[in-house]
């Protein structure tokens, strides 16, 4: 990233695009401590985040999805869900939860599998289950869609705006241009580590700096 | 698992115990020994798989810890006059307290390196016990005061055996265990969902450390001699290691099943095969790595005999 500055409006769904390397995973991984930022700050309610460490971040109410599915393969559907509370969670408490939101992504039946012999959309969805663990706030998703096949994107999206209508904040990376135009209010552009636009759908669809950005079309 | 699942578990563990307590009035002497060996390699197996097999860092080196627990008994007993059970307790200490101090820096280190790194503490440890001979008496070893020490080791070793299997169980059935098979699996990502991996390696480490310190301190009064090839003896981990391998690591049964087999069978191909034993020995451990990877317990959930994971 380079000299890279947005803001989320909270509250909202917002997609963050660009073309492959153009920063959008390294954002997030700096934004959730991943990746410290040489310089720069990265403010979340009135604190600057920089520099802490993950699990802090996670502290902080913010949770993420990653590009490549992160399950703990060698741990079961439930395991992993309950792997994200702390232990002053008391147990029935978590268990609660995980079962819940096991439900919520319909893996109930799965729920004693092998997070690795899930099938990838599945895997996602567990993934998407356990960041919401611990009702966080801000929620970064990292290509939801890709490898889902279309009935389980529908089901992902539906509970996605459920999650805002309840008031969270939802980042989502993406390559489908219909998850990000058809779902989300704001967008941000990145290529080459930079911001290059931002506005509502509409805006983004029209703007020929963006359109360069993919196409590498020469500007007349 | 359920609550009734639990409750059968402990009473199983309650009538091997109760079992082993009994068994002495009617062994021989050799029966006696064997079972205390058994039982404290199911200490060291079990020990060695909560920071090798549920947190994923593989240590070649945990006879390091063995090796303090003697030496704290024995320099206390020998030399300070102390009775040796208390010296059990400084040897935990001791040990934990080594563990703190070299935690820090080797749980940065991951896979090879970490392994690596500890096959190096338990050389320098060697060491130290050789060259610091004012406390340790160096290469000479330390004889503690004659005595038949047999029956008092042999209920020591038992009872740091219960405790040490109820630990290791709470911890595998926990969501304690649960974060440290998450780091085990993905550190990064058990930190980006808020697991303080370092916080949970250190405890991990202090917890695999002090039993085997505890029972290097009970062979030291059991043997009544030690000196720091004896306790410091690398083959001491790679029984730890291969034992849990063996049985399954990462599960709570398999370390306990692996060292029960292995230190049986390794006692029968010596009294069997005394001249080839090694080999035989050898065999067995290669078939088992080439047929059974994921050790005994893998087998078992393969084939659905046991349950997938440890928390349900």
């Amino acid at each position: 990233m380079d000299g890279c500055s947005f803001a989320v409006p909270a509250g909202k769904i917002s997609g963050l695009i660009g073309p492959n390397g153009s920063g959008k995973t390294t954002t997030f991984n700096m934004l959730t401590g991943i990746i410290p930022p040489d310089d720069g700050q990265v403010i979340y309610r009135g604190e600057d985040l920089a520099g802490l460490k993950p699990y802090e971040v996670f502290a902080r109410g913010i949770t993420r999805t990653f590009q490549i599915t992160r399950v703990f393969r060698e741990m079961t559907v439930l395991e992993n869900m309950l792997s994200v509370t702390g232990l002053s969670v008391p147990d029935e408490v978590a268990r609660s939860r995980a079962e819940e939101l096991i439900a919520f992504v319909n893996l109930g039946h799965l729920r004693a599998e092998y997070g690795g012999r899930l099938s990838y959309g599945q895997q996602k969805l567990l993934e998407f289950a356990r960041a919401l663990m611990t009702d966080p706030d801000l929620i970064l998703l990292d290509e939801p869609a890709a490898g889902v096949n279309r009935t389980l994107l529908q089901h992902l999206l539906d509970q996605i705006h459920r999650l805002q209508e309840r008031g969270k904040t939802i980042v989502i990376v993406e390559h489908d241009m219909n998850v990000i135009m058809n779902h989300c209010e704001w967008i941000f552009v990145m290529d080459y580590g930079v911001k290059i636009a931002e506005g509502p759908p509409a805006a983004i669809q029209g703007s020929e700096r963006v359109l360069d950005a993919y196409f590498g079309r020469r500007r007349v | 698992m359920k609550q009734h699942e639990h409750i059968r578990n402990l009473a199983l563990l309650a009538v091997v115990g109760l079992a082993l307590a009994f068994a002495p009035g009617v062994l021989s002497v050799y029966l006696r020994s064997f079972l205390l060996f058994t039982m404290m390699y199911v200490v060291l197996a079990l020990s060695w798989n909560i920071i090798s097999g549920f947190t994923g860092y593989t240590s070649f080196g945990h006879v390091a810890f063995y090796g303090i627990g003697a030496y704290a008994c024995a320099i206390l007993v020998a030399d300070y006059g102390w009775h040796w059970l208390p010296t059990l307790g400084v040897g935990a200490v001791v040990a934990g307290t080594v563990a703190v101090v070299l935690g820090y820096p080797v749980l940065r280190l991951k896979g090879p390196y970490f392994a690596i790194a500890m096959l190096g503490a338990a050389e320098g440890t060697r060491v130290i016990a050789t060259v610091w001979d004012s406390l340790t008496h160096g290469g000479l070893g330390i004889s503690l005061p004659s005595a038949d020490t047999s029956f008092e080791t042999y209920y020591a070793m038992l009872t740091l055996m219960v405790l040490t299997v109820l630990v290791a169980y709470r911890v595998g059935h926990s969501r304690f265990g649960v974060r440290l098979n998450a780091i085990r699996e993905d550190e990064v990502a058990a930190e980006a969902l808020g697991v303080n991996a370092t916080r949970y390696k250190l405890a991990a480490f202090v917890l695999s450390a002090i039993f085997p310190a505890v029972a290097g301190g009970i062979q030291a009064y059991k043997v009544l001699y030690i000196d720091p090839p004896s306790v410091f003896f690398v083959q001491i981990t790679i029984a730890m290691a291969l034992m849990s391998m063996l049985g399954g690591k990462g599960t709570v049964i398999g370390p306990i099943v692996g060292a029960v087999l292995l230190y049986t069978v390794q006692e029968l191909t010596w009294v069997n095969f005394p001249t080839a034993h090694l080999i035989a020995y050898g065999l067995f451990i290669v078939v088992i790595a080439r047929f059974m990877p994921r050790g005994l317990m893998g087998l078992a959930i393969d084939r659905g005999w046991v349950r997938k994971g440890m928390v349900h």
